[in-house]
């Protein structure tokens, strides 16, 4: 899709010029913030798929370029590489471009927020059911 | 006998298991009926100012939460699934005072809420007790403690550092 395009365009462009330039930085995460609601709800996706998760935790200990993340699979190679175009969509990994080589590179960041949001989420139902539990002990009592 | 009350993050669902001294029909009452959900909906000190249900597959509800500090909080979702005193499956967002949908970060939330989920409620008799069984379908949470477990931190760090 045309719309599609234009943000990974823009995407590969803004992390190409990122650097150590923080304006820069915080400008793209601000733009990157306000893209897709789709892609953001994608990150759940995204990790649900066991190869992901192995790519990401090859990742997360040193950046690989894209020969060497495949080399650790029996998949094909365009495989390899539609799965590490989803989790690059999800801004979990992000695609350098060193001379010729285009390294991977895990935003561990980014999957610690989702993580956090798991444990917040957990903690609310666990508070609203202590409320029920109560609530249900009130309520007997009164109809004894 | 174990520690019934569980919350565990196993395969691909958010579970949470808790054992109620009250008999079925009460505890579903309390998840169906609006004057009951709208006494315990919420965490200590937060009360539920509105509530609206219409039980049966395909209605939706529209509940609100206001915290102590009066900031309202509205969730809205649709039924998927009823058997009555037994099951639950309804689908859960944030909402506005209209009821329409709204990402999380409409109420200053991060970006990575998804913006409907799907929650599954069971009920069993348990030993004259009630057993509640919610999960969060579709959330790897469990894949991702792996990936988050001890060791990872530092990367976290240095990799976070590098970034900026």
């Amino acid at each position: 899709m045309h719309g599609e395009a234009g943000i990974r365009a823009m995407k590969t462009f803004s992390s190409n010029h990122l650097r150590n330039q923080k304006v820069t930085h915080t400008f793209a995460t601000d733009w990157l913030r306000n893209e897709n609601e789709a892609m953001r709800r994608d990150v759940f996706q995204a990790i649900a798929d066991p190869t992901r998760r192995e790519i990401i935790a090859m990742l997360a200990k040193e950046p690989l370029n894209l020969n060497a993340v495949a080399e650790n699979f029996d998949i094909s190679r365009p495989a390899v590489s539609k799965h590490i175009k989803i989790l690059s969509e999800c801004g979990l990994i992000m695609i350098k471009q060193f001379g010729r080589e285009r390294y991977c590179q895990a935003r561990l960041g980014k999957l610690k927020q989702v993580t956090d949001w798991v444990e917040k989420y957990r903690q609310l139902w666990e508070a609203k059911l202590n409320a029920l539990d109560e609530y249900l002990h009130e309520l007997q009592a009164k109809k004894k | 006998m174990n520690n019934p009350n569980d919350t565990t993050t196993k395969h691909n669902t958010l579970t949470i298991t808790r054992i109620f001294d009250a008999p079925v029909d009460l505890v579903w009452r309390s998840w169906t009926e609006p004057e009951h959900l709208m006494k315990w909906w919420g965490p200590k000190n937060f009360t539920s100012p509105a509530c609206k249900i219409d039980f049966r597959v395909g209605g939706k509800y529209h509940f609100c939460m206001r915290t102590p500090e009066g900031q309202d909080l509205w969730s809205t979702g649709t039924y998927r699934e009823i058997v009555p005193m037994k099951k639950i499956v309804c689908t859960d967002s944030f909402a506005d005072a209209d009821g329409n949908v709204v990402p999380a970060t409409h109420y200053g939330m991060g970006e990575d809420f998804p913006l409907e989920m799907e929650v599954n409620i069971t009920f069993e008799e348990w030993d004259g007790k009630t057993k509640m069984t919610l999960r969060h379908i579709g959330l790897p949470a469990g894949e991702m403690e792996n990936l988050t477990s001890a060791g990872w931190n530092e990367s976290f760090d240095k990799l976070a550092e590098s970034l900026t």
